[in-house]
């Protein structure tokens, strides 16, 4: 390329271009950043309407079989799974922080529905002769629970190793009344991390071995590595 | 912090548009008509050398190989108190008139230079270093850029001689950089450095200026901000081609680049009066301040990268330990993260390969990327901080830096 001769002369307008174009990105990035946000938000409300469709439907169908038989119903019970990958969305979308009254909103309706899918499950399993086992998970995300991080993990790796173990998480500050109408029933008190297992809180953060020793039926259970056996077979 | 980070991301990516606004600019403007050289004024070449014995040899070689009229060009080779055999392989090179080879006591790179100075009646004065390598005709086009009588002094295009190791495949990317960056900075008449393998100077001004300085071990960036500060224009000639070695080893180039940060900065507060002032044009006004920042950003996002992964990596420590069993990896594009932050990084990121692309098309003629440039990319920006934090530390405390 030929040399380069020059002064050293500002040209403002070169500024200004550079300044409108550095904007220009800028603006994008939010916009873009903005745009992928409501899409993961619509994902989310899509999953929740399926799974709110999902809990009418099991409602209905146990109203309507209740007096004939269990089985149907219970085959058509709701996977744990769905409800667990919406909450890890949900948490995700939390910790990003964006569009946040929005994913409060998701939120609070997530714990609905699990508020909902647990008295459902317990209503099927009195009436079927079912014993579903349930842990229920008390959290708090305002930086006042040192070991909620690791409770979250250990209840992930459990709901991994036993596919069949319900665990429903509520965040034990989020303003929903019905949530909070659980918290004084079940007399869950403000020291967290906590689980309710059996109706019995137990406070502070519990291992898996703690857990396996609290809920001695989850020996009988089928574990996620003998379910892939059994299948392959 | 994020608004910290906004303002440092805003900055960074302003300053690469700016260039790439200014580049464009110039492409799209009328070139200035080729100089064909008829006089050719005369040259000196100085190769100041301290144990040099491994490069001297290949330098005066190429020297001797330029496309210049001979009775117009000599060659000073200065030992500079070498305890090798460089003045036994320089010696073999005195049979040709053009060499001339003096001996001093070690004194420093600019006290060569100025030995050299003292015994030329040369129009035009440059230095070679021992590690490199000039191209033949790079001579020829360096010299017809001084018939613009405001020119004072010319850098070349300077490319990495060795690619033997990934460190150095990493550095001919950042050299490719730097041969964009030499020359937009020249397009805005704010080069702040006159590099030590081959640029050239207008003897007459460098006498006027006082000859070379210590600089902070630093002498060719002193010189080129003393150049600025007495309104005089240093030009870039890409097509003037130097091939320079590269450090081989992570310990060599952290010494090496130890010395040009720490110069830099103690040479930014010897001339702090330049900064910010509109007298010195672009050079005052943004080119000084913005690298002086870019040296305070770079190490800002390093130290936010390493706690995040410091973080990230902590919260997998605590779930391996508390379930004794390693994390399912997710895949699902859900998690991906999108936040503006990341898209503002990648954008960045795209703007660096065009201007690397820009660096070869000025210093090769093609717009390919080297090999190098996804190493460079991907590792390059976690060993700069490194040798830019200790820079700040040396020169905040002026503890020195040594050439070797």
């Amino acid at each position: 390329m030929d040399p380069v001769i020059s002064d050293r002369n500002t040209r403002w307008r070169t500024y200004l271009v550079a300044l409108a174009i550095t904007g220009l990105i800028f603006a994008t990035a939010f916009y873009a950043s903005n745009y992928f946000n409501q899409r993961r938000v619509e994902d989310i409300r899509t999953a929740q309407d399926n799974i709110s469709t999902d809990i009418l439907n099991i409602e209905t169908q146990f109203d309507l079989l209740q007096e004939h038989s269990c089985s149907d119903v219970a085959e058509n019970a709701i996977l744990p799974s769905s409800l667990t990958s919406l909450g890890s969305q949900l948490s995700y979308m939390e910790a990003q922080g964006g569009n946040s009254a929005e994913v409060t909103r998701l939120k609070g309706l997530y714990s609905l529905m699990e508020i909902k899918d647990y008295l459902l499950m317990k209503q099927i399993a009195q009436n079927c002769n079912l014993k579903p086992v349930v842990i229920l998970y008390f959290y708090s995300n305002k930086g006042d629970c040192t070991d909620c991080q690791k409770q979250g993990y250990v209840l992930t790796a459990l709901a991994e190793k036993y596919p069949q173990l319900r665990i429903y998480s509520f965040d034990y500050n989020l303003n929903v009344s019905a949530l909070q109408t659980l918290i004084s029933i079940d007399n869950v008190e403000d020291n967290l991390p906590a689980l309710l297992i059996n109706g019995k809180a137990y406070y502070g953060l519990q291992m898996i071995p703690d857990i396996e020793r609290i809920l001695p039926q989850l020996a009988s259970m089928k574990t996620a590595s003998s379910t892939a056996t059994s299948t392959n077979d | 912090m994020a608004a910290v980070t906004y303002a440092l991301l805003f900055i960074a990516l302003y300053f690469e548009v700016f260039l790439l606004v200014s580049f464009l600019e110039r492409r799209l403007a009328k070139r200035d008509a080729k100089v064909m050289l008829r006089d050719f004024p005369k040259a000196a070449i100085v190769v100041p050398c301290y144990n040099e014995e491994k490069g001297i040899s290949s330098t005066l070689t190429s020297l001797l190989a330029l496309d210049y009229p001979k009775d117009k060009f000599e060659i000073l080779v200065i030992n500079d108190g070498s305890t090798d055999k460089t003045l036994e392989i320089a010696r073999s090179f005195e049979a040709d008139p053009r060499v001339r080879i003096f001996s001093k006591e070690n004194g420093g790179k600019h006290t060569a230079m100025n030995l050299a100075l003292t015994h030329t009646d040369a129009e035009l004065i440059g230095c070679l270093d021992a590690d490199s390598i000039v191209e033949t005709h790079a001579l020829m086009h360096v010299a017809a850029v001084f018939k613009d009588p405001r020119v004072a002094a010319v850098t070349p295009g300077i490319h990495a001689k060795e690619t033997n190791n990934l460190l150095q495949h990493m550095q001919k990317v950042e050299y490719r950089l730097s041969i964009f960056n030499r020359f937009m900075l020249a397009a805005l008449g704010s080069a702040f450095i006159t590099p030590g393998p081959f640029s050239i100077f207008r003897a007459s001004v460098i006498r006027e200026l006082g000859g070379w300085k210590h600089g902070h071990s630093t002498e060719d960036m002193e010189m080129a901000l003393r150049m600025q500060e007495h309104g005089f224009l240093i030009a870039n000639c890409p097509a003037a081609t130097v091939f320079t070695s590269t450090p081989p080893t992570f310990a060599k180039l952290f010494k090496q680049r130890v010395r040009w940060t720490y110069g830099f900065l103690r040479n930014a507060v010897d001339y702090r009066h330049m900064m910010g002032s509109h007298r010195y044009g672009n050079l005052g006004l943004f080119i000084l301040p913005t690298a002086m920042l870019s040296i305070f950003t770079a190490i800002y996002f390093f130290v936010r990268i390493i706690m995040e992964f410091a973080q990230q990596f902590l919260d997998e420590y605590t779930r391996i330990s508390v379930t004794n069993s390693l994390p399912m990896p997710n895949f699902d594009i859900f998690y991906f993260n999108t936040s503006a932050m990341w898209v503002l990084v990648w954008l960045a990121v795209a703007l660096i390969l065009v201007l690397i692309s820009a660096g070869s098309l000025i210093g090769t003629g093609s717009r390919k990327l080297p090999a190098g440039t996804p190493l460079f990319i991907l590792f390059y920006c976690f060993l700069v901080p490194l040798w830019l934090a200790t820079a700040v530390f040396r020169a905040t405390f002026k503890l020195g830096v040594r050439w070797r």
